[in-house]
């Protein structure tokens, strides 16, 4: 549905070049598949907020199902879809939202607003040098999840 | 006052057998001027009985020499121009161009006679006047009305708007005038015929004109039409009249005056004359034609020029022009673009709009430095502070009370810092308490922590607020 208004990308080729391409952009990479109904509705939340963001953010989607992606999902350790991960400027920026894991943000968010608002902190901290921002959407809204740790 | 009259007559009969002389002198345009100068004797003498001494172009020969002229050219058919001959010599331009002026001419007659008739039908019917504006209108309502002091047997179908023929006839009832004596009533008939025989004269003329005009003003009548190009020439009394003319004038050449009748004038449509009549002008959706006559007027002003001066003899010019206008009308009606949704700035890339001012000025004040702390802050050189705990230990007190200054009470303005209320109400308190017991050894110092600071080598009842 929103895979129109959305890059999808499927070969390693593809997510290296664009995280090399996007400059002083925020990269927002949705690694999930297309078939979830969660992924659906975060895509959905992902491609309204497409024009809003895109003065200072590029969106694209990553199918987790395709071969060349697995090394991805690998290195980043990705296990719950979907999961998303922010970059500027090919540096892998990481957001403290108060659960386990800062690298990436698992789930869909609520609202619209939610994603601009990261989205933006994300913006303001790596324009400052930070690696690492808070986040600022409210604990109530942000997705709980376990992790498991080699089946602990 | 018969006598006066017969006095006058004999002196205009005097002026015109003057005027017979100096004819013969005289070219034609002499003529001209003099029936002009006449006419003007004429009105202000007032009293004037004979229709002939008041219009006389009819009988002039320039005039009928004109219409010969034009019958002739207007029953045989319209050779091909001759292209060799320069366009002053050609008998037919110089015929157009006596025409445009003998219609000027017309004009004024008509309007001559109009005044005529309607000084003599005042005393029958006074409000026609007013009520029927169009000179040519009113002597056709006048012949047909006649002596008639019943107008429901006066048949006015056609020659008025039914409205109008309604206030006509609702006026008559009322009327204060009386019916005309005979020869009176003759001679305003006689004025009326006069006034029609002149207005089918210019119509004559002006379809002459009409017809030749594809070879006078190629380029007007490519934008305006022809029947409307003669009918601007004419009233403008001329092409290169016309072209000397600001487009604002051409707008409104050949406007009339619309009788209202009691409707509102809101709704009349204004400042348009003949060019109303324009295809362009009758194709443009009604809320586009104020810019619409504007724009056609200030070409066809252009357009004008160009022909007067014979610049363009085959009216590519005007084509162009007409296309122009056709665009521009056309570019008008497009919907506007639309919106499309803006995205959201970049965040911090507009610096924050700091404010200033006298409401933000008082509001600072109420957090700012106090003297009394500046002068804490304050230190004298070579000589060590005292503090409240004494030997350095403690908060130290700078300038305050040192011998040197006279600085000990600092200026009992009424304090602008912000108060919590608890630690304001307090202060009240020991403030009344202070003043009961006026000791000099007693103090009432208390030592409450955050704003209210105390100093225990300074005996003093009243507590400080730094």
């Amino acid at each position: 549905m929103s895979s129109y208004l959305l890059k999808t990308l499927t070969k390693k080729e593809e997510i290296d070049r664009i995280i090399r391409d996007t400059i002083d952009e925020v990269l927002v990479l949705r690694f999930g598949r297309c078939t979830d109904a969660v992924c659906l509705h975060h895509d959905d939340i992902l491609a309204k907020s497409a024009t809003d963001v895109s003065k200072f953010a590029k969106i694209a989607l990553v199918d987790v199902d395709s071969e060349d992606v697995q090394v991805y999902v690998k290195y980043f350790d990705i296990t719950l879809f979907p999961s998303t991960i922010f970059f500027f400027n090919a540096h892998h920026m990481k957001l403290d939202s108060g659960t386990a894991d800062h690298t990436k943000w698992v789930g869909a968010f609520h609202i619209k607003q939610d994603f601009i608002d990261v989205v933006e902190e994300i913006y303001r901290g790596a324009m400052k040098g930070k690696m690492i921002v808070q986040c600022p959407v409210p604990p109530e809204r942000i997705p709980k999840y376990q992790l498991l740790y080699k089946d602990v | 006052m018969a006598t006066l009259e017969d006095s006058f007559l004999a002196d205009l009969d005097e002026l015109s057998d003057n005027e017979a002389e100096l004819d013969e002198n005289d070219g034609d345009d002499g003529k001209e001027e003099e029936d002009i100068d006449m006419d003007m004797a004429d009105l202000e003498s007032l009293n004037y009985d004979d229709l002939d001494t008041v219009s006389k172009l009819q009988k002039s020969q320039r005039y009928i020499d004109i219409m010969q002229k034009v019958e002739e050219a207007l029953g045989k058919d319209s050779d091909g121009a001759e292209k060799g001959i320069v366009l002053e010599d050609d008998p037919e331009y110089k015929l157009i161009v006596d025409c445009n002026q003998l219609s000027v001419d017309i004009e004024n007659e008509i309007a001559i006679v109009h005044s005529f008739i309607r000084d003599k039908y005042k005393l029958k019917f006074q409000e026609l006047e007013s009520l029927v504006h169009h000179p040519i209108d009113y002597a056709r309502v006048v012949k047909k009305i006649g002596n008639e002091t019943d107008l429901t047997l006066v048949d006015l179908e056609g020659l008025l708007p039914s409205a109008i023929i309604m206030v006509v006839s609702v006026t008559a009832l009322t009327t204060k005038g009386s019916p005309l004596p005979e020869d009176v009533l003759q001679k305003v008939l006689e004025a009326c015929d006069r006034a029609l025989d002149l207005d089918s004269a210019r119509k004559k003329v002006f379809d002459f004109v009409e017809s030749k005009m594809g070879s006078i003003a190629p380029n007007l009548s490519a934008i305006v039409g022809s029947a409307v190009a003669a009918k601007l020439m004419g009233t403008a009394g001329g092409l290169s009249a016309l072209a000397k003319m600001p487009a604002c004038n051409v707008q409104v050449l050949g406007h009339k005056r619309k009788n209202l009748a009691g409707f509102s004038s809101a709704t009349s449509q204004t400042r348009v004359g003949y060019l109303e009549q324009t295809e362009i002008f009758q194709s443009t959706p009604p809320g586009l034609r104020a810019r619409a006559s504007r724009l056609v007027a200030a070409k066809s002003t252009l357009a004008a020029r160009v022909d007067a001066t014979r610049g363009d003899p085959l009216g590519k010019n005007g084509k162009a022009l007409r296309e122009e206008i056709r665009k521009k009308i056309e570019k008008w009606q497009e919907p506007p673009p639309a919106r499309q949704p803006k995205p959201l700035p970049v965040p911090d890339s507009e610096p924050k709009k700091r404010r200033g001012g006298r409401r933000l000025r008082k509001m600072k004040e109420r957090y700012a430095v106090t003297d009394m702390r500046k002068l804490a802050n304050r230190m004298a050189f070579g000589t060590p502070e005292e503090s409240s705990l004494g030997d350095g230990l403690g908060e130290g007190y700078g300038m305050l009370g040192q011998a040197g200054s006279n600085r000990l009470r600092v200026s009992s303005v009424p304090s602008k810092l912000k108060i919590n209320a608890k630690v304001a109400k307090k202060l009240k308190e020991r403030q009344y308490a202070g003043g009961a017991t006026t000791s000099g050894l007693t103090s009432s110092l208390a030592f409450t922590p955050v704003q209210v600071q105390t100093y225990h080598s300074i005996p003093d009842k009243c507590c400080y607020i730094l």
